[in-house]
């Protein structure tokens, strides 16, 4: 059996350039999945770009406000868009990971905790301060991170915990046992540290963005070349098939939740470096819906197997740009989340048609 | 009541099913409707059952014509179909599972538990069965869920039940409980058809017999006139061993010992197998439904654990903790049910035929897709596949061209034993014996092959010898002359190979 292929169009009214776009769309449309995605967000950035409207004196300012606008985007969702780009390899092994909000709280007080220039200052105390200090919490860190994660991903291999009750249990412990050690809590943090999410590059404050863009490269890579990148393709399509295959699943998905881990730990070190404190009982409230939902936009499939980096890279930008739309055009608060909530269906539906096409 | 299917003729396309089979049964009868894989049992029955429609032909009950649509016209009719896979919920009590769809309701819409409850221990002492009908069903083993879902056949006055091979996955006191069953249902003048490749069972009791083959009924008659021997020949007829692939190949040819098991158990699906088997050896398992020979090589494979006993590989103990282990040492296995077990639909083609050498040609967990290119190439040619493009979904193939994709990633890993189970279901005749052509091949080529495989004839076709196992233990191993659909069947259905020595040696 082989495919057929899409219609010729061209035969109908041949050569005109037109007709060409039209067809070459339409192919893209149906068989390539993340051209849907990519149209959504081209449309978005236009009612943006229109939204914000040319009412400036030359293009020199209007250029200068647009590229404001953006960066401001972008280092606002940066921390939460290198969560959901491990949220997605998580998700195609078919799973899900409830508890990065408060993992995120909890690598977040770990970090303050360490740095803190008073009395409780871990590092401190020990007579380590300056870049040396930061470098070892950067480490330190992330390794909790990556520890949290492994028993995470260890009570759902080993222990046959289902991923939902597994993070949903994490999500719960971590942020209480948080809050309960860092009530009436002050931190100061090394001004040093702060440099890590503020340092300027030219005029523009973009490190945040060139984390999240260095993350999701290295993760396109080991998505597409890897061993451990296609092997979660294989488990999360057909786990008793990839197991006769030689994949040893269980170590795939103890690395995707270790993985998942580390990722969420370098997103609270950007969150407390961008604040200089962190919010112990509201920080990461929502945020493994926001990480699921640009999985989601991105064309991944919550049954597992299919997925894509750049994808969620998409949906995390189609979401953040709507939330700067709704902003600019004044939206209520409260409403906001009614539109994140249509967006997801609307792109899970498209997704559906094309298959069904 | 007595039930009459006259001239049934059913075909699927071109394939001719079912040609002109007539059967009867009365009330108070237990006959036993034999035949192998394919030979149309299910068909005739899924007609009885209303679950087909027939081409030609007439159902009559009692005398008179009937027409049974639907399922639920037969059910009305008082005929019961029980499935192999039975219709029951775990997790409700028997009670409720026994009225399930026809639940009894109080004046206000809610269910009157009590009512039912009476009413099916009413029938559990009407059937002698001491059971407590508040028990939940998960807890009952899976004789007392065959009796359930008997009695629920009962409760709706089925005077005719057609039983799919009840026995296949009970141990020997569940069967005697079944059978006990059944004794009291012939009582009670119910109508059983047995469908069963258990000949001691028919033969200890079934009343009557039919068999069928390639569509036809070939033999009818009282089970006291026959023997075991006659109803397995009836089974196979005597036209076959037809264009046999097999080797002359004479012992001493039999290169050095690969793969030796001794003493292997899981205590569950295989008891205590011991085998040897050599370089460039074809060897055939066989056996029918519930012989665990499935699960005995995946165990091998390190797949699923095992018990006791102990695995050789070229002399020297190995103890496989993963299924990558045992790729590493050599060992390859084929999975049945392609779809379920190899293809990984989220992958092309080519991903689905390298999966297994992944690991084995990366650096530093990169893939490298030149190599695999390479390989697979190879393969491609050897094997012809016909397909599209390398990144075309593994799904846009035919069934036979899936499966030689799924040959062809285990071929990569350059093994030393190639496990096959069932390499040819789903797949057309022409890929079949091309996929029986490698196997020749590759044998050739020094590896030992082991094919598992349900159809006897199969075995007979390509292997150089056979081990027949029943119920979990290797029943007979059968080479030469022995290597027949006779012998192999009444290994399979539980006869000793003494029985069959000297009658069908030619």
């Amino acid at each position: 059996m082989k495919p057929e292929l899409e219609p010729n169009i061209q035969s109908e009214s041949p050569n005109t350039s037109n007709n060409k776009f039209i067809s070459w769309f339409k192919q893209k449309w149906s068989n390539d999945p993340l051209f849907s995605i990519l149209i959504a967000l081209i449309i978005m950035v236009i009612l943006q770009t229109l939204t914000l409207g040319f009412d400036y004196p030359s293009f020199g300012e209007w250029f200068q406000a647009w590229t404001n606008n953006w960066i401001n985007i972008l280092r606002n969702n940066a921390a939460i868009g290198i969560v959901a780009l491990g949220m997605t390899f998580v998700i195609m092994t078919g799973g899900i990971d409830l508890s990065v909000g408060s993992t995120l709280v909890i690598t977040g007080a770990f970090a303050m905790y360490l740095l803190d220039t008073g009395a409780q200052g871990i590092l401190g105390g020990i007579g380590i301060t300056g870049v040396p200090a930061i470098i070892l919490t950067i480490i330190l860190v992330m390794g909790f991170g990556y520890l949290l994660g492994s028993i995470i991903g260890v009570s759902i291999t080993k222990g046959m915990v289902p991923p939902f009750i597994a993070t949903l249990g994490a999500m719960m412990i971590f942020r209480s046992v948080t809050q309960h050690f860092t009530q009436g809590y002050n931190t100061s943090v090394p001004v040093e540290f702060l440099q890590i999410s503020s340092f300027k590059i030219g005029n523009l404050m973009i490190m945040p963005i060139i984390y999240w863009a260095i993350i999701a490269m290295i993760l396109y890579y080991v998505s597409k070349k890897t061993i451990f990148g296609r092997q979660i393709i294989a488990v999360g399509s057909n786990e008793k098939a990839a197991k006769l295959s030689g994949v040893n699943v269980n170590r795939v998905k103890l690395r995707v939740y270790g993985l998942m881990g580390l990722l969420v730990s370098i997103a609270a070190i950007i969150q407390v470096s961008r604040i200089g404190s962190m919010d112990f009982s509201n920080a990461g409230r929502g945020m493994e819906m926001d990480a699921i939902a640009a999985a989601v936009v991105g064309g991944t499939n919550m049954l597992g197997g299919r997925g894509f980096i750049l994808g969620t890279v998409y949906g995390m930008l189609i979401i953040a740009v709507m939330n700067n739309l709704l902003n600019l055009f004044g939206v209520p608060p409260f409403l906001r989340e009614a539109f994140k909530g249509v967006i997801v269906i609307v792109a899970v539906l498209l997704q559906r048609k094309e298959k069904s096409a | 009541m007595k039930i009459e299917m006259k001239n049934i003729r059913k075909s699927f396309g071109s394939n001719d099913v079912l040609k002109d089979v007539s059967f009867s049964l009365e009330g108070g009868e237990i006959c036993a409707l034999l035949g192998e894989n394919g030979a149309g049992k299910s068909t005739l029955m899924n007609i009885l059952g209303g679950v087909i429609p027939m081409d030609k032909g007439a159902i009559l009950v009692d005398g008179e014509e009937v027409d049974f649509p639907t399922p639920v016209q037969s059910m009305e009719a008082g005929i019961a179909f029980i499935h192999q896979e039975l219709n029951l919920i775990n997790d409700l009590p028997i009670y409720e599972n026994m009225f399930l769809g026809r639940e009894i309701r109080k004046k206000r819409g809610s269910l009157d538990l009590k009512q039912m409850y009476d009413k099916t221990k009413e029938i559990f002492e009407q059937m002698n069965i001491d059971l407590d009908p508040g028990k939940m069903v998960g807890d009952l083993d899976a004789s007392y869920k065959q009796i359930v879902e008997i009695c629920r056949a009962m409760m709706t006055n089925a005077s005719i039940i057609i039983m799919d091979e009840p026995t296949t996955s009970l141990t020997d006191t569940e069967i005697e409980r079944v059978f006990a069953m059944m004794k009291t249902l012939k009582e009670h003048n119910v109508g059983i058809i047995f469908i069963s490749h258990k000949l001691n069972e028919v033969m200890e009791i079934c009343d009557k017999y039919v068999v069928l083959r390639d569509g036809n009924l070939v033999s009818e008659g009282y089970v006291t006139d026959v023997t075991k021997r006659d109803l397995a020949s009836f089974m196979v007829g005597f036209d076959v061993r037809t264009e046999s692939l097999r080797r002359t190949k004479d012992m001493a040819e039999v290169g050095k010992e690969i793969l030796r098991v001794e003493g292997l158990s899981d205590n569950k699906h295989f008891k205590d197998i011991s085998f040897t088997i050599h370089e460039g050896e074809i060897v055939g398992v066989t056996g029918l439904l519930g012989d665990g020979r499935s699960e005995l090589f995946l165990s091998i494979f390190g797949a699923n654990p095992f018990e006791q006993g102990k695995i050789y590989l070229e002399g020297k103990e190995v103890i496989n903790k993963s299924t990558y282990d045992s790729i590493n040492k050599g060992i390859a296995y084929l999975p049945r049910n392609r779809k379920e077990n190899a293809i990984i639909k989220d992958m092309d083609i080519f991903e689905n035929a390298s999966i297994v050498t992944w690991p084995i040609f990366a650096k530093r967990g990169v893939i490298n897709t030149s190599k695999h290119k390479q390989l697979f190439e190879k393969q491609r040619a050897s094997l012809r596949i016909k397909m599209g493009d390398m990144t075309d979904s593994i799904t846009s193939l035919s069934g036979g061209n899936q499966q030689k994709v799924v040959l062809s990633k285990w071929l990569s890993a350059n093994p030393k034993v190639l496990i096959l189970d069932n390499p040819t279901q789903g797949v057309d005749v022409g890929a079949k014996e091309e996929i029986y052509d490698t196997i020749l091949k590759l044998a050739d080529e020094g590896i030992a092959v082991i094919v598992l495989s349900s159809e006897a004839q199969e075995i007979i076709r390509v292997c150089d010898r056979a081990l027949v196992m029943y119920h979990g233990v290797i029943q007979g191993e059968v080479e030469g002359d022995l290597m027949n659909e006779q012998t192999i069947m009444s290994l399979a259905t539980g006869g000793e190979l003494g029985d069959e020595k000297g009658v069908y040696q030619k």
